[in-house]
Formats: structure tokens, C-alpha cells, sequence
């Protein structure tokens, strides 16, 4: 009896650990095959909304489609500068109301159908007919009437286009390339209606497969792309997983090759291991104290001044950034056209801070409150951490500020209605123009609005409506230049750092280049 | 410490024959051979005297950053290792002992005055001052009582004082009920009949008879919503909503340090770790004494 219990024990533990090592087995197959398909799995936060670039509003969409469709002008890779794509050259007329394109010939959508001046046509004609659901073509385009800046989009010949403005617009070009305005088949889009938002069917270099809802997107290689040799491969699949830390355990165990998303504070977590990599992503972001101008003492600017130079950017960079952010000097990110590389920041100075406040006649210090968001943001992971450095920091110059949080709407609603002292806040950047920092965050016309810091001089507020409208590149970042001069030296802000929200992901990648929009295609991705 | 009492065989019961035993001190005997209850007794008296010596004791201050040394594991020079601003996780905890102590300790107090007030109201009074007063608790108690805190304090704008005042307020219905059915029975007493037949002023009888002769279970109850209050602070610290940054409040110490969880763990375990002490203390010191304190419970 007691044998047999014996031997039943045994046999039971045999098959437990077959099963178990049978497990194991599956894990190899993710990702790398050289010979077999290639096949990169990207973890990301959350699941699309649309595969209908021109409706979608949030990243997650955009980072699908950026593969799938093309636009007429696209944005180079590793900044915002305007290059060919769908369209081969383009000219601008002198009063600037008039934009011709030439476009690529030999190019055909997923479904077979050719791409031509009629489709771009139907295209545009399709947004402008609905400007509530095409948000982004409101937004960039629309005149704020209900009507849009474009007043009309002609077909000379197959392969031109023209496009008629009611009056001139510097951004023009830039908007085009945002990832909104991918170009998609008439066909298609008459074909499934309603439901073209999950059928989706552009140029690029990946066609779409598969949908399954919060669980994957399966894109794959178009092999009659028109870029020789591209993509490298064969499919890629977009996974949702909410949790960052989930996401990375995820990597680190092979079920996906990239992640976006990462927390700051888990990159020395991928770094240490030699088995994977950081991808970094080039700012679009700014991260900045807003110190409200209209409030007592910050309406000095020799006080707004001394709290500039009290500050220690690197350290907020190396201790909540991981080291993956860079000091903001201006109010808009480097690669951004017509920052000026020649503003000289204000020093990290306790003595100089002290002297100026002294002068301002604030000598023994003062007290303030200083208002950091409850919830992270991409520009900025631990707002509340944040605030506490720079507290101490404004301990050293005599001034003391009290940390005051609220809950996020309430706090976005106080801080514009100018209730808060100091404030840390931040901006994205929505298509890599200057325009869409300077003047939507520091333009007096928008106090009550972005302008959270009640920034009022006229005079930079004149220069930035004039840039809006200055068509000549030159001219015009000479004008944002002469703005970020002034705007350094009256220091509404303390621009703090220039977050790069960068991606983690198998040491065989190659050729991945994050784009500081936030979205990327993967057409020359490859593994090792 | 060792008394004839104390060595006698559990079949033969104290006798106390020519002894007159006053209640405070036989609940004394019965607390002091409950040995949990002791050991909570000690852990409470040893995280009051951290608190209440913690400017002299800590090694550091609460906010003495350091960045060039931050996330420092347990060392010989941080005992509990350093957090994310460079900061001694030990000198934190012990300051935040004070915080965490004196937020549990007022509010509790802050809930049984007002619990008593309205108990002793709506249970001497009856009738309609009892109705709305109970109806009003019943009110309270459907709501699960964080959520009641969260509301508070969003109302009144997250600080740790409001914090505190949004737990004094949860708690005052548990103090009210309390208090209420207990001077229901005690109203019913010969002693109270004589003294209101005598003429004596509602005032004064409510101060001088009712009120002592209700009191020994607010003390138990007393004692164990310390332990809840000091969790409440916690989780509304926590969540941002009590103690700011940089005071060392516990909960909120937990919340700055969660990012850390895989890669410094002592951030999070240690106050974590001073939360459960201190609350399990006063669990086991108010089961000791509600055990002490009933009467029914004679050996």
C-alpha cells in the first residue's frame, strides 16, 4: 500500500515538471528569426481608437497609421523639416495663396487603386466637408468660422494639384505633414463607409491585417511599396498593455521587442542589461515653472529673475528623468526652427539670485505658493517631486514656497484664471512649429487660454502675430528669435527641461529612429 | 512587578477577600496579564516617545537633501537608506511618527467630543432631537467612510490639517451611536430617577452622572480608531490629499517612494513597516482594554 502511494507520487511529479518544461519551450520563438518572417512586436500603452488618421485625435491611433498611410510632405527623421513624399516638389506662389504640388507617379494604394491628384482631391474635399469629425483639419486649417483657410483643391492634371488659400499661412506645409493628414483610397473609403476607420487602406510601406480590440493590431509588409528595398519587416504587431511596469516585465521576458512608455525611473533597469537598449526620442516637449506675472512680488522681474537664476536644471534632469531630459533655456525645444541657440540662460547663482532679490528690495525673501499637477505628464513624470527640489532650492535664496496640489481640472481651471503663485506646467508640441509654443503659450492674446502665466508684453505679442503670417522662412525665425530675446530677459517662466519620452527594446534592433512627434514609421526597422 | 495574584492556578480563582478593589485597578490586573496586549501597549508608548522626542533623536532633518547620494541602500551612515531626494529614510520615519501619532490622536479626540456631544443629545433627549441626530449618522455610515474623507477634503483643500479634520469627522457617528445606546440604558438608572427628582439641572446631571457612567466604552473605541484614524491619514496622505511634500508623513512617504518598489525597496518598506507597527499596537492595546474594562468579564 504505502509503494504504491509511493510510485503514484513520483508519476505525479514526472508529468508536472514535462508540463513545465514544455512551457518554457514557446518563449524562443517571439521576434529575431532571421531566415523565418520577421516579425517586431511593439508594446504600448493603450489600443488604438481609429485606423482613420484623419479622425484621430490621440497617439495611440496615430501610431498605427503612421505606417499605413502617406502624406503629400512628410517631416525629416529626426526633426520637423519639410520633405517630399507622396508629393515630388511643390512651388509657392509670391502673395502665398497658392500651392502647386507635383506628385509621385507609379504609386498605388493597398487595394490596387491608383494614387493621383483625384484622390487627394477627394481627400481634402472629404475633411473639409465635416469639420466637427476631422478635428485636426479644423484645427490646423479651419479659420475659425466654421470654414477653412483652404478654399479650394484642384486637380490640373493627373499628377498635380493645386491648392488655393484665402489668405496666407507660415504653416501651411508644416500642418501638411502632421500624421492627420495621411492620404487614403477613394475606393476604400466609399467601399466601407462607416467602418473605414477599421478597414483602412493608404500607401504605405505596411499594409493593414488584423484588428482584435485591446488585444493587437497586426500590420504587414506592402510588397508592392514604392520605395525600393523597404520595409524590412514582415509584420509588426501593436500590443496594448496598460501597466509601464507590466510592459517592461514584458520585454525583459520576450514578449515584445519595444516598448514606449517607460517609466523614468526604469531605465537604468534596461540599461544595466546588455540584452536590450534605450531608443532615445528627441524632444517636442517643454517642462516649465510658470510664475504667474500679474501676482504679487512675481509682477517684479527682478524677482522673477532672481527665482531663474535659484534654479538647478541638471538636477532635475538626473534625478526624475533618468538623465533623459535636457535644461530648457527657451521656452520651445531645440529642434524646433527658429530657436535660438544664442540666449544665454540664467546661471544656477544663489549669490546673484540673493543680490536681486535685495534690489528688488525683497532682501529677507519672501513667501509664495508653488502649485505642482497630481498627475504625471509626458513633459513632466512626478510633478510633486519636481516641486519639492526646487523648494529647497528656493530655501537657499530665502524664499519659501509652500507646495499646493489640487485635483488636475481644478488645477488647469485655477492656474488659468491666474489664482496660482508659482505653477509647474508643460506643453507638447502639436506640429513641430514655433508658432504652437511661443504664441499659444506666451502670446498675450491668449491669456485666459495657454497662457497660464499671464505674460502680457505687446511687443513680443506683435512679433509673434507677425511671424503667423511672414511666408519667408528666414524672416520669419529671425522674428522668434528677436521674441525668445525678449521673453529671456523678462522671464515669465523657469523653463525647466526638455523631457525625451524615449523607448526601450531588444538589443537587435536596427535602424529605429523615434520621431519627436511621438509617431514614427518602421519601414527601415530590422533586427540584427 | 510580581503580585500574589499573579502565580495562582487558572482552577482557583482570586479570592480578594479583605482587599477592596477599585474597577480602574482590577481593569489594570486583567490588562497587565494579557501579554499581546502589553506588547501593543509598549509598541505604542515606544512610537509616542519617538515622536515626541523626534527633534532630538532623528540623525538628520526632514528635508536635508542630498542629490549626489540618493536611493543609498541600508548602510552603517543611513540605517534604513535614503530616498530619491537623498534624504535619511530613518529621520523621516521618526519625524513622521509625530505627524502620523498627532493627526491619530486629535482627530479621535476631535470625534468623540463631537460624537459625545450629539450621542448624549439624542439619547437623553429622544424623540425628535434623536430622530434627526441618528438619521444623520445613518446618513454618514452609508457612505464608505474614505470616500466621505476624499469628499471632505477636496471641499476644504488637501493640507494635513484638513485631512485631519475630515477623519474626526468620519468617525464621529461610530462615537455617537456609542454613546447614544449607552445613556439610553444608564438614563433608565435609580441614581439618575433621584438625582432628577431632587432637581437637579439637565446640565449638570448629563456632566456629573450620565456622561462618567458612559464613558469606558469610548475609551476602548477610543483607543482602537487611533489605529483606523492613523490608516485613514495614511491613504488620504497617500493619495495626495493629506500631509505636502516634503513633510514626512508615512502614507505619503509610501506614495513618493511606489516608483521605486523593484530598485529601492526600503523606501517603501520601512514606512510601511512603521504604519503596521503603530496600528497593530493600538489594535492589540484596545482588544487588552475592552477586555480590561467589561465588567461582565470577571475571572
Amino acid at each position: 500500500m504505502k509503494k504504491w502511494k509511493l510510485a503514484m507520487m513520483m508519476l505525479l511529479i514526472f508529468t508536472l515538471s514535462f508540463a513545465l518544461i514544455g512551457c518554457g519551450g514557446d518563449d524562443d520563438e517571439s521576434g529575431n528569426g532571421s531566415d523565418e518572417e520577421k516579425i517586431l512586436i511593439f508594446g504600448r500603452g493603450g489600443d488604438s481608437v481609429t485606423l482613420d488618421p484623419a479622425k484621430a485625435t490621440d497617439g495611440e491611433s496615430l501610431k498605427v497609421t503612421a505606417n499605413l498611410y502617406e502624406n503629400l510632405v512628410t517631416y525629416g527623421e529626426e526633426d520637423t523639416s519639410i520633405n517630399p513624399q507622396l508629393a515630388t516638389e511643390w512651388e509657392v506662389s509670391e502673395d502665398g495663396l497658392l500651392f502647386t504640388f507635383k506628385l509621385r507617379e507609379g504609386v498605388k494604394f493597398h487595394d490596387g487603386t491608383d494614387f493621383n491628384a483625384e484622390a487627394v482631391v477627394t481627400n481634402f474635399n472629404l475633411w473639409a466637408s465635416d469639420l466637427e469629425s476631422y478635428y485636426y483639419y479644423n484645427s490646423q486649417y479651419g479659420d475659425g468660422n466654421n470654414g477653412t483657410i483652404i478654399e479650394e483643391v484642384k486637380a490640373i492634371d493627373d499628377y498635380t494639384v493645386e491648392f488655393k488659400l484665402t489668405r496666407s499661412q507660415a504653416t501651411f506645409l508644416q500642418n501638411m505633414a502632421m500624421d492627420s493628414f495621411g492620404i487614403a483610397s477613394p475606393a476604400a473609403i466609399e467601399k466601407y463607409g462607416e467602418d473605414f476607420k477599421k478597414n483602412p487602406v493608404g500607401t504605405g510601406p505596411f499594409k493593414f491585417e488584423e484588428w482584435k480590440e485591446e488585444e493587437r493590431i497586426v500590420i504587414v509588409k506592402n510588397e508592392d511599396y514604392w520605395k525600393e528595398g523597404y520595409p524590412k519587416l514582415d509584420k509588426v504587431i501593436f500590443k496594448p498593455i496598460a501597466d509601464n511596469q507590466a510592459r517592461l516585465n514584458a520585454l525583459f521576458t520576450g514578449d515584445i521587442d519595444l516598448m514606449d512608455g517607460i517609466s523614468y525611473t526604469d531605465i537604468a533597469q534596461v540599461t544595466s542589461k546588455s540584452e536590450f537598449q534605450m531608443f532615445e526620442r528627441k524632444s517636442n516637449t517643454i517642462g516649465y515653472l510658470g510664475l504667474t506675472n500679474t501676482r504679487e512680488p512675481l509682477d517684479n522681474k527682478l524677482v522673477r529673475q532672481a527665482l531663474n537664476h535659484a534654479v538647478n536644471k541638471q538636477e532635475i534632469a538626473d534625478a526624475f528623468y533618468g538623465g533623459y531630459a535636457v535644461p530648457a533655456i527657451n521656452p520651445m525645444p531645440p529642434l524646433i526652427n527658429g530657436y535660438h541657440e544664442g540666449v544665454e540662460d540664467y546661471a544656477f547663482d544663489v549669490e546673484k539670485a540673493k543680490s536681486l532679490l535685495a534690489e528688488a528690495g525683497y532682501g529677507d525673501g519672501f513667501e509664495m505658493e508653488l502649485w505642482a499637477m497630481p498627475v504625471p505628464r509626458p513633459y513632466m513624470p512626478d510633478g510633486r517631486k519636481v516641486a519639492q527640489l526646487l523648494q529647497k532650492q528656493f530655501e537657499e535664496i530665502g524664499v519659501t514656497a509652500e507646495i499646493v496640489s489640487y485635483e488636475w481640472g481644478t488645477y488647469l481651471d485655477k492656474a488659468k484664471a491666474g489664482e496660482a503663485d508659482a505653477f509647474l506646467l508643460g506643453w507638447t508640441g502639436d506640429n513641430g512649429d514655433a508658432d504652437n509654443f511661443l504664441y499659444t503659450l506666451l502670446g498675450k492674446d491668449n491669456i485666459g487660454s495657454n497662457n497660464y502665466a499671464y505674460y502680457g508684453n505687446e511687443e513680443v505679442n506683435d512679433l509673434l502675430v507677425q511671424a503667423q503670417t511672414e511666408t519667408d522662412t528666414a524672416e520669419r525665425e529671425k522674428l522668434y528669435m528677436e521674441a525668445q530675446e525678449i521673453i529671456k530677459d523678462d522671464a515669465p517662466w523657469i523653463p525647466l527641461v526638455h523631457a525625451k519620452p524615449s523607448v526601450a527594446g531588444k538589443e537587435n534592433i536596427i535602424n529605429y529612429i523615434p520621431h519627436m512627434t511621438g509617431n514614427e514609421s518602421l519601414e527601415k526597422v530590422d533586427f540584427k | 512587578m510580581s503580585q500574589v495574584a499573579e502565580n495562582q492556578s487558572p482552577l482557583q480563582p482570586s479570592s480578594q477577600h479583605d482587599e477592596v478593589v477599585s474597577p480602574w485597578l482590577d481593569a489594570w490586573r486583567k490588562f497587565r496579564k494579557n501579554k499581546l496586549a502589553l506588547f501593543g501597549a509598549i509598541t505604542v508608548i515606544f512610537f509616542i516617545i519617538l515622536g515626541i522626542l523626534s527633534p532630538w533623536i532623528a540623525p538628520q532633518g526632514i528635508n536635508d537633501q542630498n542629490m549626489a547620494n540618493t536611493l543609498q541602500a541600508p548602510s552603517s551612515s543611513h540605517l534604513l537608506g535614503t530616498d530619491d531626494f537623498g534624504r535619511d529614510v530613518l529621520s523621516r520615519i521618526i519625524h513622521g511618527a509625530r505627524i502620523s501619532l498627532w493627526v491619530g490622536f486629535l482627530s479621535v479626540v476631535g470625534s468623540i467630543v463631537m460624537g459625545c456631544l450629539l450621542g448624549i443629545l439624542a439619547g437623553y433627549y429622544g424623540r425628535w432631537v434623536d430622530t434627526i441626530i441618528s438619521r444623520l449618522f445613518d446618513i454618514m455610515l452609508a457612505f464608505p467612510s474614505i470616500l466621505l474623507a476624499i469628499t471632505i477634503v477636496a471641499v476644504l483643500g488637501p493640507s494635513l490639517q484638513n485631512a485631519l479634520i475630515a477623519i474626526a469627522i468620519i468617525n464621529v457617528p461610530n462615537f455617537g451611536r456609542l454613546i447614544r445606546s449607552k445613556v439610553l440604558s444608564v438614563k433608565q438608572e435609580e441614581y439618575i430617577m433621584a438625582a432628577k427628582a431632587i432637581g437637579m439641572k439637565d446640565s449638570r446631571l448629563l456632566m456629573k452622572h450620565i456622561l462618567p457612567n458612559s464613558i469606558s466604552p469610548i475609551i476602548v473605541q477610543g483607543t482602537l480608531s487611533i489605529g483606523t484614524a492613523i490608516i485613514e491619514a495614511a491613504a488620504l496622505g497617500f493619495l495626495g490629499l493629506g500631509a505636502q511634500p516634503p513633510q514626512p508623513e508615512w502614507g505619503q512617504m509610501l506614495a513618493e517612494s511606489k516608483a521605486y518598489i523593484t530598485t529601492a525597496p526600503w523606501t517603501m518598506i520601512f514606512p510601511g513597516l512603521a504604519i503596521m507597527l503603530t496600528v497593530l499596537g493600538f489594535n492589540l492595546m484596545g482588544d487588552g482594554l475592552r477586555d480590561a474594562l467589561d465588567p461582565k468579564m470577571k475571572h
